[in-house]
């Protein structure tokens, strides 16, 4: 990448544009020069409406522009959805092999007795690839042609709020941004009625944790790349409703009059935030008017509310989660975070493990489905996923978390479709076949984005923070 | 808008902004054109040298390091000179930076680190001038500089006179550049900074007027006096010093539960308040316990050490928890005192400044003492003997109680509030014959009762069943009723059982019911078993026919219990569950129920007491027709003394307690009873004028390793002892016959020998008052930070500060006394090329108001805020609902703080660590996980929709205008607007601003004139009772008033 200084950059092609930059510090000029469309040509972003992010030119070829993150979280057990293992299945009760479990971190089976824990499902082959995929997923099974299960995932942090801070963030230190945020901060938007990063949250019958609003935080970076939560409560979004007694047309002419006060501030003060102020309102209005649209299915057909299955529209399920990821997917929101908090099964497996994919099959496949009608699965790469795994070994009638070896899978956004890649050892304990790390499979999701995992940083406290930290390597064999 | 970490973004790309916008001009206009390291090369160095050639020998390459003078001049691996002073041309660095081929080039082009011409041609000037290297700024020995002298144009004729060193410092180096400084402020404008900057509010138009008004020399020194004596000031410095504690009120893992620890808060007002010492303020806090007889106030001070994240996830393991308790401890430690990031060198020696990782841990190791738990439970794979019986709504010991002013000053009302109440009742009574009749009668029936049960309480005849699932079935079950009525059984009931126990007769007036465990009927064995048990206990009467009444309880509270919790908070007494101690009472406990209302028993009616819970004690059940002022308050000794005096010979005590235990045990004055059940409840949350709330206690330090690659389960690397960082002058370090403590890491800090401590609070401070840090970089300055623009000047004040008794108030009156403080903030577009970051304060900088004083100003404006008390608990601001319903263990409910505590100052808001309250977040508050020491002020349209949509500021908003209304100075329009922008800006509006308004006004008073259930609704917005008057009129001027409270100048401090 050829070295760029932006000041001077700014100061030859534009000193209207620089006269309208913060007085506040360097910082706030550059962080202006990206809201405002300073650069020339843009590389990375692919709508007339959106703004640009920090990186000039992509350093791959751009495949995924836009990514749904399906957390399943409170761990999901890889037993039961993607690892078949029959040796463990016969070892079924029997004490579980001390070989495997010397030494190793434990959560909640600390200094318990092991035993083997066999699937309580059973699995098929689906596909072209013969993809084994548990029989409580018939309609993820139905779509295996589209997936790319990495079944070598690994992790490092073993329980829910540091596990999913690291999948996220790359570390378990505050502060650091999470995935969508980078995103964002990297590549810039698509739209501004939207916020480019938004987070939806669903619940299912039994095992839930809870999930921190740290997870998408931006961290260092500032509150303008950060994730927003849709409540599924009041306003979908925070304060994007009117007050009470102010309809839409009194909402409009108040900002208008802000705007002319804050124009005849600027007369006498010159301060470049009152300019950057003036357009943020105008954004404001329009995620006013875009929400409620979004948010309203009415124009989606029976036959599309089917296929998710959803029930009641914007009933704050995964089912209409996963219809609205599409429809923010369509409006051209970079990253699209679900979390279906189920899975966290210490006990009573065998119902946690079938009402979760109860809830969450059905739309899963919809979503893949759907957005391959649309023609957009090709640039939209989806991650399905917990924190980490569950042990091969029982805990009661149910099983604890792991983080040696789980399953994850991915479609869409060039990802090699109809494969899988890794495996772990025969009783499903560790991955011993192509491990995947957090950091890798981050290194890879950003590839995928046209991002070198390397070169997107941003410096705090004096140092480069990269979400891979220092580590992180792509899988090749994952692209397609 | 960010200062720092955005534009560093583009150091990917290869340099530095800071070096290119001040470093390659500063050395060409420094008096001595002389290219100077720590300024010029240092930074170019540390970002793209030091990486391979630095400080951490595991990365180094070709064995060669550029940190070090002499290992720089030495002959490499390869034979080489890389720096030979005063000769470019045969220093090996040099030809390698101006190379063209790809294998020789420095850096390299994997390194993606290119340094621009500009630098390059910089490093050869500085080898050609003798490569003369500086020890790090920021580590160096701290002494004061000279203050410059100043020509007199720029001291004198230009701008305003100077008025303290401050200016001198920033005079010189505008007079480098020929820059004349800004002329003072206008003195409304001023005053309305000063008051953000040192309150957090802004001036009245009372203020403002009399300021104006006051032309003597000092005026302005007064108003500074003032501020810095108002108690507000407090409340708005420790907003600042709150994030660099990481001061939260909940514990941020997982089920992020409530922390008690608002004491702290107290402490940390209260210090500002009386401009306590830094020095001491820094000792108290990190080793107060380890002080010869501490203090209460020094004990709270050790709630810091507490303040790190804490988990009680099952499942989580306590030594990976202690590790990383332990680790972030030392980085906000670091962070705060030291200004220097510590964080890397967990893992690795730091790529960029001389911390080892040895440092991170020696430093870790002084905190080793601090008493705490990984896990703050008692689970079966790790059991805590003193956490038995915590659950997720348990605190986090260990805690101390302490004196609340706040909570003494609520009790010492509520108690204020039921003297007058029961005073009110009693000449009520004394004028109202049919009650005194009632009254009267009582006084027969209560001598008669008490002949009969001289105790007071009486033990009816009792029937007992056990029963089922559903309190339907008969369990065929033994309850043995003894002689003395105790009743008996032969196991504990079960989740599913309950006990039922029936009076067998009626015909009796009940207020109080009484159970005791008959602790003196049971064996050791039984005893023990009872321990921590718990008996919950329903009252209900049966009718003749079979059906069955619920009674009413408005408290109860017993003798001997294990205290209770709802998310951290105590719940009292023992109304829904009584909880038995822990160890054994001296004797058989009891408690005793208080019947709201009490209840006379029609002679065919049976009182019947459902019980259930797991305590195998036997029970003996009794009743009285009495009830005290609090359950266990009865005095029936006193009663029966007044009861049996002749009532003209009655002392007005025992008049008193006549009258008032007829209201608490027959209620026949209802409203006055239900009262004092309200006065009684608020008299309990008052917590009898006390606060528990999280210490440090020192017990056996941990054994503490260095943790190969912060791996906690590593035992391979050496144990370390306490020692201050290796790369700080005056290092003191524990031997093992003398292990350093906490304390004495304390005393290093503020100690003369170490330099750091005081240039990073003045930095900190600096942007407080100036908008950007000396070195912009506040919470970074090594290597890789922004080296300061004003060096002497940061020197200068760090040792005035250091020098002078470490007092904060005398720096900061320093600071806003200068004239380069009071100078216009309006940005110089002349200057934009020069000095584009307005880094020389040839201006003031405007600064947004922080997430806390955008609410605290639009309150004020109001009139509603709420400033009666200092400190005190968090509250609850509206909030949208559902925000917490992915919070879990316990589950969260929020519910909005009613009364005058909604409209508290927002340094008193309950901090969610993991669901940061919205508004805060939008307006970049940050979570303080860990130590904040810098706030990004960012500008996004979520600030807008909260301006816009948030009950919070539309409530001021109607406020403000039913201020307006009611003003009878203000009878027009015109003279409401002007009022408007007095209240709200300390100014006048201009004309256009005015007509603007008032057009605005007529469309929205049309509107709502017609809408007249709009104006309705939205004059109903918050807990404040409407907004009164004509309600088109007041929801126009609502209207008015949000453009006003959303518009720049509001939320800005000009």
């Amino acid at each position: 990448m050829k070295s760029f200084d932006p000041i001077e950059h700014a100061l030859s092609v534009n000193r209207r544009t620089f006269l309208s930059q913060s007085a506040y510090g360097l910082g706030g000029l550059a962080l202006a020069m990206l809201q405002n469309k300073v650069f020339g040509v843009p590389t990375t972003s692919h709508r007339p409406d959106g703004w640009h992010g920090a990186l000039q030119e992509a350093n791959f070829p751009i495949k995924a522009k836009r990514v749904i993150f399906l957390c399943m979280a409170g761990g999901p057990s890889q037993f039961e959805t993607f690892d078949w293992k029959p040796e463990l299945k016969k070892l079924d009760g029997q004490p579980f092999p001390e070989s495997f479990t010397k030494g190793q971190q434990l959560a909640q089976l600390q200094n318990a007795v092991l035993k083997a824990r066999g699937s309580i499902t059973n699995f098929q082959r689906h596909g072209k690839a013969g993809i084994e995929i548990s029989d409580l997923f018939p309609n993820i099974a139905a779509v295996a042609d589209e997936l790319c299960v990495v079944r070598s995932m690994q992790t490092e942090q073993i329980n829910h709020d540091t596990a999913h801070a690291f999948m996220n963030t790359g570390s378990i230190i505050k502060g650091r941004p999470s995935m969508g945020s980078w995103l964002l901060y990297g590549l810039g938007a698509e739209t501004q009625e939207l916020p480019g990063f938004i987070v939806l949250m669903s619940q299912g019958r039994t095992g839930l944790q809870p999930v921190s609003a740290r997870q998408w935080s931006s961290g260092v970076l500032p509150s303008r790349f950060q994730g927003i939560q849709f409540q599924t409560k009041g306003d979908a979004v925070h304060y994007i409703g009117n007050p009470d007694g102010v309809c839409q047309s009194t909402q409009r002419q108040v900002i208008e009059e802000i705007e002319r006060m804050n124009g005849l501030l600027d007369d006498e003060q010159h301060d470049p935030e009152i300019a950057t102020r003036i357009a943020q309102y105008e954004l404001a209005f329009k995620m006013q008017t875009s929400v409620p649209e979004l948010t309203d299915f009415k124009n989606e057909p029976k036959e599309m509310l089917d296929l998710y299955g959803v029930k009641k529209p914007g009933d704050g399920s995964f089912a209409s989660n996963c219809l609205l990821a599409r429809r923010l997917a369509e409006r051209g929101v970079r990253m699209i975070q679900l979390y279906h908090r189920a899975w966290d099964h210490h006990g009573n497996l065998e119902n946690g493990m079938k009402w979760g994919a109860e809830d969450v099959d059905q739309a899963t496949a919809a979503l893949i489905k759907d957005l391959k009608q649309r023609g957009m699965l090709d640039d939209t790469l989806i991650l399905w996923g917990g924190e980490f795994g569950r042990t091969p070994m029982g805990q009661g009638s149910g099983r604890d978390h792991h983080i040696l070896g789980f399953s994850v899978f991915m479609a869409g956004g060039g990802v090699k479709a109809g494969t899988t890649y890794g495996a772990t050892d025969e009783l499903g304990y560790r991955a011993v076949e192509n491990p995947v790390s957090v950091h890798d499979l981050h290194a890879t999701m950003l590839a995928l984005m046209g991002i070198d995992h390397k070169r997107l940083s941003t410096k705090f406290q004096g140092l480069d923070v990269r979400l891979t930290g220092i580590a992180g390597d792509i899988v090749k064999p994952l692209m397609a | 808008m960010t200062r720092q970490p955005l534009f560093v973004s583009f150091a990917s790309v290869g340099c530095s902004l800071i070096a290119l916008a001040t470093v390659a001009s500063a050395a060409e206009s420094t008096p001595d054109n002389k290219v100077h390291f720590n300024r010029d090369i240092r930074p170019i160095f540390s970002d793209t040298c030091f990486h391979c050639h630095g400080f951490d020998p595991k990365g180094r390459k070709a064995g060669l390091r550029l940190d070090i003078r002499e290992d720089a001049l030495k002959k490499t691996d390869n034979d080489v000179y890389p720096i030979v002073p005063g000769k470019p041309d045969e220093s090996e660095i040099i030809e390698r930076l101006f190379s063209t081929d790809p294998d020789d080039i420095m850096p390299p082009p994997k390194a993606h680190k290119e340094i621009p011409l500009a630098q390059r041609e910089l490093i050869k000037r500085w080898v050609a001038e003798g490569a003369q290297y500086e020890p790090p700024w920021a580590y160096a020995p701290l002494n004061k500089p000279a203050v410059p002298v100043i020509s007199n144009q720029y001291s004198v004729k230009s701008g305003s006179p100077i008025v303290n060193p401050i200016d001198n410092f920033i005079r010189e180096k505008l007079a480098e550049k020929k820059i004349e400084p800004s002329p003072e402020a206008p003195k409304a404008k001023l005053l309305r900074r000063l008051s953000l900057d040192l309150i957090g509010l802004p001036p009245t138009p009372e203020e403002v007027a009399a300021f104006l008004a006051d032309d003597s020399p000092d005026a302005y020194e007064k108003q500074v006096d003032r501020l810095l004596a108002s108690p507000r000031y407090g409340e708005r410095m420790a907003v600042w010093w709150l994030d660099v504690a990481r001061f939260t009120d909940t514990v941020g893992f997982h089920g992020d539960q409530n922390q008690r620890i608002f004491p702290y808060r107290d402490y940390v007002i209260n210090a500002f308040n009386s401009d306590k010492p830094f020095d001491q303020f820094t000792i108290e806090q990190l080793a107060g316990d380890l002080l010869p007889h501490p203090t209460t106030e020094q004990l709270v001070a050790t709630g810091y050490n507490r303040l790190n994240m804490m988990t009680r996830e099952g499942g989580a393991q306590p030594n990976e928890y202690l590790a990383k308790y332990g680790a972030e401890r030392v980085r906000s430690v670091a962070a705060a005192w030291f200004g220097s990031t510590f964080g890397c060198s967990e893992c690795h020696d730091h790529k960029f400044d001389p911390i080892k990782t040895r440092d991170f841990y020696e430093l870790k190791s002084f905190f080793a003492d601090v008493k705490q738990w990984g896990v703050y439970s008692d689970y079966g794979y790790t059991k805590n003997a003193e956490l038995a019986g915590f659950n997720n709504d348990y605190p986090f010991p260990p805690e101390i109680q302490v004196d609340s002013p706040y909570r003494q000053a609520e009790k010492k009302q509520a108690e204020a509030e039921i003297d007058a109440h029961l005073k009110t009742t009693r000449e009520d009574l004394a004028k109202n014959p049919r009650l005194h009749g009632q009254f009267e009668q009582w006084i027969t029936d209560s001598r008669a009762f008490l002949e009969k049960d001289n105790s007071g309480w009486t033990s009816p005849a009792l029937s007992a069943v056990i029963l089922g699932k559903g309190d339907k079935l008969e369990i065929d079950r033994d309850v043995l009723i003894d002689a003395g009525l105790a009743v008996q059984l032969e196991k504990p009931l079960t989740k599913d059982e309950s006990l039922r126990i029936a009076t067998r007769t009626g015909g009796v007036h009940i207020a109080s019911v009484r159970i005791e465990l008959a602790q003196n009927l049971a064996d050791e064995k039984e005893i023990e078993a009872s321990l921590s048990k718990s008996v919950k206990v329903t009252a209900s009467v049966k009718a003749a026919n079979g059906k069955m009444r619920r009674l009413g309880v408005y408290y109860a509270d017993a003798t001997d219990k294990f205290p209770r919790f709802t998310n951290g908070k105590e719940t009292l007494g023992v109304v829904t569950e009584w909880k038995l101690p822990h160890s054994k009472p001296a004797k058989s406990p009891s408690a005793v129920w208080l019947l709201d209302p009490p209840v006379t028993l029609a002679a065919d009616e049976k009182l019947v007491l459902t019980i259930s819970g797991d305590s195998p004690l036997p029970l003996r059940i009794s009743t009285s027709p009495f009830a005290g002022r609090t359950p266990l308050g009865l005095d029936v000794a006193a009663l029966r003394s007044a009861l049996n005096t002749n009532p003209a010979a009655l002392s007005e005590s025992q008049t008193a307690l006549l009258a008032d235990t007829w209201l608490f045990s027959t209620a026949a004055d209802r409203a006055d009873f239900d009262r004092y059940k309200e006065l009684a409840s608020d008299l309990r949350e008052s917590r009898n004028g006390k606060a528990w709330t999280m210490v440090t206690q020192a017990v056996e330090p941990l054994l503490t390793r260095v943790l190969p690659r912060g791996n906690w389960q590593s035992e391979d690397g050496p144990v370390v002892l306490p020692s201050t960082p290796s790369f700080l002058p005056g290092r003191e370090e524990s031997t093992p016959e003398h292990r350093l403590t906490r304390l004495d890491l304390a005393k290093y800090i503020v100690s003369k020998k170490n330099p750091i401590t005081a240039r990073a609070v003045m930095n900190r401070l600096w942007q407080q008052f100036f908008g950007t840090g000396i070195s912009s970089t506040v919470d970074d300055l090594g290597s890789q930070g922004d080296p300061p623009s004003h060096p002497e000047l940061l020197d200068w004040i760090a040792s005035e500060f250091r020098d002078n008794g470490w007092d904060f108030k005398h720096m900061i009156k320093l600071f806003v006394m200068s004239a380069t403080y009071r100078q216009s903030s309006a940005l110089r577009p002349e200057l934009h090329e020069i000095d584009p970051a307005n880094r020389l304060l040839a201006s003031q900088n405007p600064r947004r108001l922080e997430a806390e004083f955008v609410r605290d100003n639009a309150l004020f404006i109001a009139g509603i805020l709420n400033t009666s008390q200092i400190g005190g608990p968090s509250f609850y601001p509206y909030q949208p609902p559902g925000y917490y319903d992915a919070l879990q263990f316990p589950n969260r409910e929020y519910v909005a703080s009613t009364g005058p505590e909604q409209w508290r100052r927002g340094v008193y808001i309950h901090w969610q660590r993991t669901f940061l309250h919205p508004m805060l977040a939008n307006f970049d508050a940050p979570a303080r996980d860990e130590c904040a020491a810098l706030r990004v002020v960012s500008n996004t349209p979520q600030q807008a929709l909260t301006l816009l949509n948030d009950p919070t500021f539309v409530e001021a908003a109607r406020l403000l205008a039913g201020r307006l209304l009611k003003d009878a100075n203000a009878p027009t329009d015109d003279a409401r607007i002007d009022r408007a922008f007095q209240i709200t800006v300390a100014r006048a509006p201009k004309e256009k601003e005015r007509a603007s308004l008032e057009k605005f006004l007529a469309t929205q008073r049309d509107y709502y004139r017609e809408h007249v259930d709009d104006a309705g609704k939205l004059l109903k917005i918050g807990y404040a009772p409407p907004t009164q008057g004509d309600p088109a009129e007041a929801a126009a001027w609502t209207t008015v008033c949000r453009v006003i409270l959303n518009s720049q100048e509001v939320i800005t401090r000009y």
